[in-house]
């Protein structure tokens, strides 16, 4: 007993009971569903090898990674101009832009879909413009289609993937810029060989957040999508829902879990993850 | 080190910078030699960093115009200028080594590599930091990142090095070492250093000139002795050292503490004033006795403690003699 | 299972304890907390005893509104008991995890009748008790030991008049002939209706669709994929018509009437094949009114409730005694009206409740 509290900083009896609770309410539900991809229907691996048997699993699981790959290229390399453009303008010019970037989180995610299909859809305004200009003959297909849900997808994942590169850009300090154009270096110089690598935990950070968020993305895909294109978030939640198939929604659930740990720990091989998510730089 | 001979003289012509109506420089001329250490000095709000920074091209001029060797700069990008500085902070590159940020300007130019590594070495020699050429700068102590920045400023040989209070994020006794190093340094390269501090003694210790500077404009220039012996008005008297100012005939005079003789007892034949000591501190190398004059002035004396033994009470009457030489007219206003 | 359920008699006890004052707040909180049950559960469980309504488990909007005029409002008059909401819509998923978690907090649910084939079996639901609730008061077959059908809804579909106008498309073949009648076309996404269709396209009749041949049926699917979208909510496949995204849209035909109205009748509804679909009532094991609920099924059967339902809803009645009184004006948009009912095919809940989860992850696999 006594080797026990030696070893045990007594702090930590005040915060068990707490970390208790996290372990049971964010654990537990991780570990039932682990539990549920080899248990349903019936013990063993069938949910698993699903995987290798059903080319339409896997094409599922295959069209979200490319969509979110896509979405989160785009929108990084969005947000990053948005977030430099916020930090380098005038106060009042920031401070405009960042209140039509908080309006837009607050605008429902079915709004903002709808909105898009107004906007681009067969009838929508841009279309319609288009015909009554007559440089079009056919509408153009933005919509109920694989580009319309990356366009929907963007949009919606703009906002979150400027604030953590917000953060970083506003935390940098401006005299190693100037620094650098002392020493000679162009802009150009200065923007790949300080700026960037300064502000690559806040690109990582916010790449990792909207990768995250696009893999558990529903609403957009099956809106835009024209029913056509169907995403593993979308899936699940019928096996859930519709169908019943709780084991294949617990397999694939785990599968997108482990894909985001494999993801964090790649990261990790590269940088310190604890940079990304705000902790400090060495 | 690179032949900087015939390059490096400065000349500053009718400089203002105005931001809206505010002017944070207002008509400053001002003509630097190569070579030449010259500090900035006075407090915050004097203009001097907006003159650094007009001078390494960070900030537009709004009137006048800015010269190297004769030829204007004033249109000039800071990265084309060619001057080295040494931020205030330092601002290194986190995420390179010593060796890549040394090397940053030399790289930045395209230079051989072989080159770079020849002329790194060179310069980590300089600051004495041969064995931190692998380092992060997060993993250095702020003597050794002042250093770095200091060999980063200097690693492409720039015929001016600006440097920007580069030791005010140092304690007291390292910044008296860095001093040292510093001005063995400047001796070492003959780069013309223009240096900003707000550091009395710092500019007093290493400057060949030091210019004082009050609200955008230059209240003084000269080298150190000429300004601490005669100081010009109250303003520069009173920032550089301590001073009495004695009003005589309708005349203001600067007296340096340290210029007057006190002697215990009244009546002596030369005895400018007389007074009575209401303080007494003690400083080591010296005393300063603080006497309520006759004149209801208030005097301070700086005394050294070995030469008079005689013992000195709070309380005690005292005569206070001086020469004339040591009274510095000032300018009034 | 055991254990959840003493703890939860244990805790109604002490709910009604709590009440009479002879045990303290902190105590009965104490004791809720150390059998991990939110009080509100233990509360609603507590209804049982006084069971003074049912609480209604469907889809919210309007037919919250249309289910208290048309049926709740007859049910207080002749039980005394009130009617109350739950809008979160009665997915088989959530029925499943609501018996299982032993927290049921609905009597009733505003289901599909194959939900009753799929959950009654596995102890999900109450069987409904045919002593109260009347087998002839729906078609037949459509009476099932685990949920009756009240209303019908159908998978019909709408047509663009101005795009087709002299010779317009009939039936399910012409729906899938992309050459006879080019355009877009939206279908059902969840399976349900489109199969039947694809069938009746490739020359199936219309009674002898089950069991479904899910192979023909999905290659028929297939053949219009690039000429088809897939809706997933009767607003979307409204709006999919209405915005002008389709030429040919599926539909529930109790759409058929708003969407006939929103295009100043450029789409048309045609009810020709129609598939009707049972909807039904069922009721989750442990339903907190108990039996009571057996009264508000038998008064949803009613012949006013049944017209007020297709008023209101435009879901068609599925009592046989009502199908002779539709208004006039509702004959065209009532599938079991005297218009229409010679017309249509009937889904077999059977197939779908045991079937269902595999068609419709066949049917996405396909269109995806």
């Amino acid at each position: 007993m006594q080797a026990f509290t030696r070893h045990i900083h007594p702090g930590w009896l005040i915060i068990a009971p707490l970390m208790l609770m996290v372990i049971a309410l964010y654990l537990g539900p991780i570990l039932n569903i682990l539990w549920l991809s080899v248990t349903d229907p019936e013990p063993g691996l069938s949910n698993y090898a699903k995987l290798a048997e059903s080319d339409a699993l896997i094409r599922i699981v295959w069209t979200t990674v490319r969509i979110c790959i896509i979405t989160t290229m785009f929108s990084v390399t969005l947000g990053y101009s948005i977030a430099y453009a916020m930090v380098h303008c005038h106060q009042r010019q920031k401070n405009y832009m960042l209140t039509l970037l908080l309006v837009s989180f607050w605008i429902s995610i079915l709004v903002r879909t709808f909105s898009w299909l107004m906007l681009l859809g067969r009838k929508g305004l841009v279309n319609g413009t288009l015909e009554n200009i007559g440089l079009i003959a056919e509408p153009i297909a933005f919509m109920r289609n694989e580009l319309g849900v990356l366009i929907g997808m963007v949009h919606y994942m703009i906002p979150y993937a400027v604030l953590p590169l917000l953060v970083s850009m506003q935390s940098l300090d401006t005299r190693v810029m100037d620094a650098s154009r002392n020493l000679g270096a162009s802009s150009t110089q200065t923007f790949w060989r300080i700026y960037l690598p300064l502000t690559l935990p806040g690109l990582v950070a916010s790449t990792l957040l909207v990768f995250i968020l696009s893999l558990g993305f529903y609403v957009t895909p099956a809106v835009l999508g024209g029913g056509k294109v169907l995403m593993v978030a979308e899936y699940i939640s019928v096996q859930l829902l519709v169908t019943l198939k709780w084991g294949t929604a617990a397999m694939l659930a785990a599968i997108m879990l482990t894909g985001v740990l494999a993801m964090l720990w790649i990261m990790s091989r590269f940088m310190k993850l604890s940079t990304v998510f705000g902790g400090a730089a060495r | 080190m690179a032949d900087l001979a015939d390059t490096g003289s400065l000349q500053v012509r009718n400089v203002s910078k105005l931001f809206g109506t505010f002017r944070a420089v207002n008509n400053i001329s001002l003509d630097i030699q190569k070579g030449e250490f010259l500090t900035l000095l006075g407090p915050s709000g004097s203009g001097k960093t907006t003159l650094l920074m007009m001078i390494a091209g960070f900030l537009d001029i709004s009137e006048g115009d800015i010269a190297l060797d004769g030829s204007s700069i004033a249109q000039t990008p800071a990265e084309k200028r060619n001057f080295g500085m040494v931020f205030q902070g330092y601002a290194l590159f986190p995420h390179m080594s010593v060796r890549d940020n040394i090397g940053y300007a030399l790289s930045v130019r395209k230079r051989p590599t072989s080159e770079i590594r020849a002329r790194v070495d060179e310069m980590l020699e300089l600051v004495q930091l041969q064995d931190f050429a692998d380092r992060k700068p997060g993993q250095l102590s702020g003597g050794q990142q002042q250093r770095v920045a200091l060999a980063r400023a200097l690693c492409f040989a720039p015929p001016v090095l600006l440097l920007d209070e580069p030791l005010g994020a140092l304690d007291k006794k390292l910044r008296v070492e860095v001093q040292e190093q510093l001005k063995d340094i400047h001796r070492r390269v003959g780069t013309t250093f223009i240096y900003v501090t707000h550091d009395q003694e710092e500019a007093l210790s290493m400057s060949d000139r030091i210019v004082i500077m009050r609200d955008g404009a230059i209240e003084q220039i000269g080298t150190p002795q000429e300004l601490y012996e005669q100081p010009v008005n109250q303003f520069t008297a009173s920032f550089l050292g301590k001073s009495n100012f004695i009003q005589q005939d309708g005349k203001t005079y600067a007296l340096r503490p340290e210029k007057i003789d006190l002697r215990k007892g009244a009546g002596h034949a030369e005895a400018r004033t007389s007074g009575v000591v209401r303080s007494i501190t003690y400083f080591g190398s010296m005393q300063r006795v603080i006497v309520d004059a006759s004149d209801g002035t208030e005097i301070e004396v700086d005394i050294d403690v070995w030469r008079n033994s005689e013992a000195l009470n709070e309380g005690d009457t005292v005569d206070l003699l001086w020469k004339d030489e040591a009274a510095v007219e000032l300018q009034t206003g | 299972m055991h254990d959840r359920q003493f703890k939860k008699e244990m805790l109604q006890d002490s709910a009604q304890a709590y009440k009479k004052g002879r045990m303290d707040r902190r105590t009965f909180l104490a004791l809720c907390g150390a059998s991990g049950v939110a009080m509100s559960a233990v509360m609603a469980g507590d209804a049982e005893a006084a069971a003074d309504h049912v609480v209604m488990w469907n889809w919210g909007g309007q037919s919250e509104e249309c289910h208290g005029s048309a049926i709740g409002d007859a049910f207080t008059a002749k039980t005394g008991k009130g009617l109350k909401f739950d809008t979160s819509g009665p997915l088989e998923g959530k029925i499943k995890e609501m018996v299982d978690s032993g927290n049921v907090t609905a009597d009733v649910a505003d289901a599909d009748l194959f939900n009753a084939v799929s959950l009654g079996p596995t102890g999900h639901l109450e069987p409904i008790d045919y002593s109260v609730v009347s087998k002839e008061k729906t078609l037949p077959g459509y009476a099932l030991e685990y949920g009756v059908s009240i209303i019908l809804y159908g998978y019909a579909f709408v047509y663009d008049t101005e795009a087709y106008g002299d010779n317009p498309p009939q039936n399910w073949a012409d729906f899938f002939d992309t050459a006879k009648f080019p355009g877009m076309r939206s279908l059902y996404k969840w399976a349900n209706g489109s199969l039947e269709a694809a069938l009746m396209a490739d020359g199936v009749a219309g009674d002898a669709l089950y069991p479904l041949d899910m192979d023909r049926a999905l290659a028929k699917i297939k053949s219009i994929k690039d000429n088809s979208l897939y809706w997933g909510s009767g607003s979307e496949a409204h709006s999919m018509v209405v915005n002008g995204e389709v030429s040919l849209g599926m539909v529930w035909q109790n759409r058929g009437r708003n969407i006939e109205n929103d295009t100043d009748g450029r789409y048309k509804l045609v009810n020709n094949q129609a598939m009707a679909m049972p909807g039904a009532y069922i009721v989750p094991k442990g339903n907190p009114a108990g039996a009571a609920v057996m009264d508000f099924i038998a008064t949803a059967q009613e012949v006013p409730a049944q017209l007020a339902l297709l008023d209101c809803l435009g879901m068609t009645p599925s009592n046989p005694e009502a199908f002779g009184q539709i208004p006039e004006d509702q004959q065209p948009y009532a599938i079991t009206s005297a218009m229409n009912i010679d017309k249509i095919v009937y889904n077999d809940p059977d197939w779908w409740g045991k079937n269902g989860g595999d068609a419709v992850n066949a049917f996405l696999e396909a269109i995806s």
